[in-house]
C-alpha cells in the first residue's frame, strides 16, 4: 500500500471523518470503507497522524515564540536602576506619616465606617478568558475592572445598559465598581434593580453589597434589612455587628 | 455561590486550548516557566534544559486537554498538571544513563515525589516515531506551504477568510491545501 496514492477528493473526506464532520449518509458508507477496504484505515490513520503531527509542531513553533518574548520581558524587569537611588530616610518618614494620617482617620472615623471598611471589599469579578463570542464588551470592561479602573469600567458597562436596562449582572456589576469608587449613593439604585431578580446567581452578594452601600450612607435600617437576606458568611457576621 | 460560573470557566478554557487561542497559550506558558526553570535550575538542570523540558511538558498537557484525556477542573489544576509533567520528566533525565555518572542520588533526593505519582498520566506524545517525522517535515516545509497549512490547522481559520487572505479563490485554496499536505506527507516519509 502506498500512503501517498490518495486524491483530493479522499482527503478531504477523510479530514471531514477526522474533524467530525460528516453527514450521518457518509459516516456509514465511510464507516464501511473501514472495516473492509483493506489499507483504508492505516490511511486513516496516517492523515489523523500527519494532521497532529502537523498542529504540534505549529505549537511548538508558537512556544519559541513565547519563550523569546518571555526572556525580552525578563531583561526589560531586571534594568530597573530607579530602585538603587531610592532615599530610605524620605521613605520612613512618609510612611510614618501616612500610618498616622490613616489612624488619625479610622479612629475618628463613625463606627459604621469603620465596618464598613473592615467589610468591604471588590466583587473579585468574573473570569475574564473570552474567545471570539458574544459577550466581548462586558469582559473587556471585565478587564478594566478588575486592574482597578473602575470608572473605565462603569463607561463601558454603562453603554450596554442602555441596551439592557435591567439585566442583573451589568447592574450588579456597575453596582460594585460605584462602591469600589467610593460613590456608594449612586451604587444604590443599580443594587436594587439586580437585587429585583430573585433568581439571579449572584443574588446574595447583591443583598450584601446593599446592605454596605446603605451603611455607608448612614442608612442603618436598610443596611441591615439587606443583610438580612443575604446568606453569605461575611453577611451574616456584620449583622451580628451592627446588632451589638 | 460562585459554580454557576466555575462550569462556563472550565469550559472556556479548554475551548481555548482546543482551538489554539494564542492568549490562552501564552498566558499558561509565560505563569508557569518561572516555576519549572527554577525547579530544574536547583536540580542540576541549565536553562535550556528546563525550556526544553517545559516545552515537552507543555505539548503534553496541550495533547491531553485536546484528546479529553486530562479533563481540567479550572487553570490551576492545569498548572499543576504541567508542573507534575515537567518533574516527571526531568526526573526521567536525571535517572537516565548519561547523568548517572555525573549527579548523586542526593540530587533526586529534592524531589520528594513517589513513583505512583506518575501513574495514570500520559505524557509520551513524542514517542511515535511517525509524528515525530511529520514535525520535522513542517518544520522543514517551504514557508508558503508552513503558512498555509498553519493556518487551516493551527490557527483554524475558515476556507473563506484563509482564501480572502492569499487573495485566491477557494477552490483554488483548497488545491493548495491539498497540494501542500502531499508534500508534507511526501517529506516525512522520506525521513524514514
Amino acid at each position: 500500500m502506498d500512503l501517498r496514492d490518495i486524491s483530493e477528493e479522499e482527503f478531504e473526506r477523510i479530514e471531514a471523518y477526522l474533524a467530525q464532520t460528516l453527514s450521518n449518509e457518509d459516516l456509514s458508507v465511510f464507516e464501511e470503507r473501514l472495516q473492509n477496504e483493506e489499507g483504508f484505515a492505516e490511511k486513516v490513520e496516517d492523515i489523523k497522524t500527519v494532521l497532529s503531527g502537523l498542529e504540534a509542531q505549529a505549537l511548538k513553533e508558537q512556544l519559541d515564540y513565547f519563550h523569546d518574548e518571555l526572556l525580552t520581558n525578563e531583561e526589560d524587569v531586571i534594568v530597573e536602576p530607579k530602585v538603587k537611588f531610592l532615599n530610605w530616610k524620605r521613605i520612613a518618614v512618609a510612611a510614618a506619616l501616612i500610618i498616622a494620617a490613616g489612624s488619625a482617620w479610622f479612629l475618628s472615623g463613625n463606627p459604621n465606617e469603620k465596618l464598613y471598611a473592615k467589610y468591604f471589599s471588590p466583587d473579585p469579578g468574573l473570569p475574564t478568558t473570552m474567545g471570539s463570542n458574544a459577550n466581548y464588551e462586558f469582559y473587556e470592561a471585565m478587564v478594566s475592572y478588575k486592574q482597578g479602573d473602575y470608572k473605565v469600567a462603569i463607561s463601558k458597562w454603562e453603554k450596554q445598559l442602555m441596551e439592557h436596562p435591567k439585566n442583573d449582572t451589568l447592574n450588579y456589576f456597575i453596582g460594585v465598581a460605584y462602591l469600589a469608587d467610593e460613590e456608594a449613593q449612586t451604587a444604590i439604585p443599580f443594587l436594587d434593580t439586580a437585587s429585583q431578580n430573585a433568581s439571579f446567581p449572584l443574588i446574595n452578594d447583591t443583598y450584601y453589597y446593599l446592605g454596605l452601600a446603605y451603611l455607608k450612607t448612614g442608612s442603618l435600617e436598610k443596611s441591615k434589612q439587606n443583610l438580612e437576606k443575604s446568606s453569605i458568611e461575611n453577611s451574616k457576621a456584620l449583622l451580628s455587628e451592627l446588632k451589638n | 455561590m460562585r459554580d454557576a460560573y466555575k462550569l462556563d470557566y472550565r469550559l472556556e478554557v479548554v475551548g481555548a486550548i482546543k482551538r489554539n487561542d494564542s492568549t490562552t497559550l501564552k498566558r499558561l506558558y509565560t505563569n508557569n516557566y518561572p516555576k519549572i526553570e527554577a525547579l530544574i535550575l536547583k536540580n542540576s538542570g541549565t536553562k535550556e534544559h528546563a525550556k526544553d523540558i517545559f516545552q515537552e511538558a507543555f505539548l503534553a498537557v496541550w495533547q491531553n486537554v485536546k484528546q479529553d484525556k486530562f479533563i481540567p477542573q479550572s487553570e490551576s489544576s492545569i498548572n499543576g498538571y504541567l508542573y507534575t509533567i515537567a518533574k516527571n520528566k526531568w526526573m526521567d533525565v536525571l535517572r537516565s544513563q548519561g547523568y548517572k555518572k555525573t549527579i548523586t542520588a542526593s540530587h533526586l533526593s529534592h524531589f520528594e515525589i513517589k513513583d505512583e505519582e506518575n501513574n495514570g498520566i500520559d505524557d509520551d506524545i513524542l514517542k511515535d516515531k511517525r509524528l515525530e517525522d511529520v514535525m520535522l517535515a513542517f518544520k522543514n516545509l517551504g514557508e508558503a506551504c508552513k503558512s498555509l497549512l498553519r493556518m487551516f490547522y493551527f490557527e483554524k481559520k475558515s476556507m473563506n477568510l484563509i482564501a480572502e487572505e492569499l487573495k485566491l479563490d477557494a477552490a483554488s485554496t483548497r488545491n493548495k491545501k491539498y497540494r501542500c499536505m502531499q508534500k508534507l506527507r511526501q517529506i516525512a516519509l522520506n525521513n524514514n
